[in-house]
């Protein structure tokens, strides 16, 4: 027990003469050391090259051109945004002369108007206890 | 990173060159006013301004730091001042970066020189003890002998630590050399505050009991 004290005083002793002395800087090592400082800077000051860097408008800009491309180009895609506006007119206001798709299938007015077989007095009468 | 030459460098701490490009006075403060009461942060803020007594006030106030903790934990003078010198590099360039109150500063140049000193050992795996990295003591007034003794203690103590396992000697380093707290040094090497008592307590028995013979020889005596 004895000697486990006097190891860890030396030990001790050992520390506090360490923190004394402390660990001499070379000369050489602070001159390079403030050299890199203006290195550094020099280098922190030197903005970025963009066109190495994907900005979020770059790839946009990418994915427009790329899709003007396969549509065939700006002709093109007038003639498609056209179609696209007759299609809706059409749909909304059709002419006199097309028929009614409804039709068509197999629907006429008649056939979807709900409850038309139904007595809706009976219906609400069964859920009456 | 300009490498540094120890025959070409001159023996001044601020050069000429550094001075003409990097004139005192060009950051936020006056021309004369001093810097050394300022934070590390503050003066981080001057640093990347463009302030050269910035640089200068750093360089004094946390390299011999580094420095010596480097020194402790790798045991070679030329090992240690790479890994200040690439500490610091690291510092400089991180400096705009740098988010003042979010951490001490001190504490992530500790961090960074240890995580250093890590990669240099795993690449070295087994490395060498040198005894000229062992400082000597600075103060002239004490007589040859005593110094000779502080010496043999200092080159005592230095191999000691070398024979600690990497981890426990940078834990035993930082927290009785360094006087950091348990929690500090848990941020530096990134592990809990219960394996840095750990650490620093195995490390400690270990020195204790490799020192234990040695007490007469280094001077100690039992009364």
């Amino acid at each position: 027990m004895a000697d486990t004290e006097k190891a860890n005083q030396t030990l001790d002793d050992l520390f506090a003469a360490a923190r004394e002395t402390p660990v001499p800087l070379p000369e050489h090592l602070v001159t390079a050391i403030m050299n890199d400082a203006l290195v550094a800077r020099a280098e922190n000051l030197v903005p970025t090259p963009k066109q190495n860097m994907p900005s979020r408008t770059r790839l946009r800009a990418g994915v427009w051109r790329q899709l003007m491309f396969a549509i065939g180009g700006l002709p093109a895609l007038g003639g498609l945004a056209a179609a696209c506006a007759v299609g809706v007119w059409v749909g909304l206001a059709p002419p006199s002369f097309l028929p009614d798709p409804a039709q068509l299938v197999g629907y006429s007015n008649s056939t979807l108007v709900p409850y038309k077989g139904y007595d809706l007095a009976v219906v609400l009468g069964e859920e009456v206890p | 990173m300009q490498k540094r030459s120890r025959t070409d460098q001159p023996d001044v701490y601020y050069n000429a060159e550094i001075s003409k490009q990097w004139p005192p006075g060009t950051g936020a403060l006056m021309v004369g006013e001093p810097v050394s009461g300022l934070s590390d942060d503050a003066l981080l803020v001057l640093y990347t301004n463009g302030d050269g007594r910035a640089v200068q006030e750093l360089t004094m106030r946390l390299s011999p730091r580094c420095f010596g903790v480097a020194m402790r934990v790798l045991g070679n003078r030329a090992e240690a001042e790479d890994v200040t010198q690439e500490a610091m590099m690291r510092l400089w360039r991180m400096a705009p970066n740098w988010q003042p109150g979010q951490a001490q500063l001190s504490t992530w140049l500790y961090r960074v020189a240890m995580n250093l000193c890590i990669d240099l050992k795993r690449r070295q795996r087994g490395g060498y003890v040198d005894l000229d990295a062992v400082p000597e003591p600075a103060d002239t007034s004490r007589s040859a002998a005593e110094q000779m003794q502080d010496g043999a203690r200092q080159d005592a103590l230095q191999l000691a630590l070398m024979q600690l396992p990497e981890r426990q000697r940078q834990a035993v380093v930082l927290r009785h050399i360094e006087e950091l707290t348990n929690p500090e040094i848990a941020g530096i090497m990134d592990i809990g505050v219960e394996a840095v008592e750990s650490l620093t307590a195995r490390g400690k028995r270990a020195l204790a009991a490799i020192l234990a013979d040695r007490r007469e020889e280094l001077g100690y005596t039992d009364g």
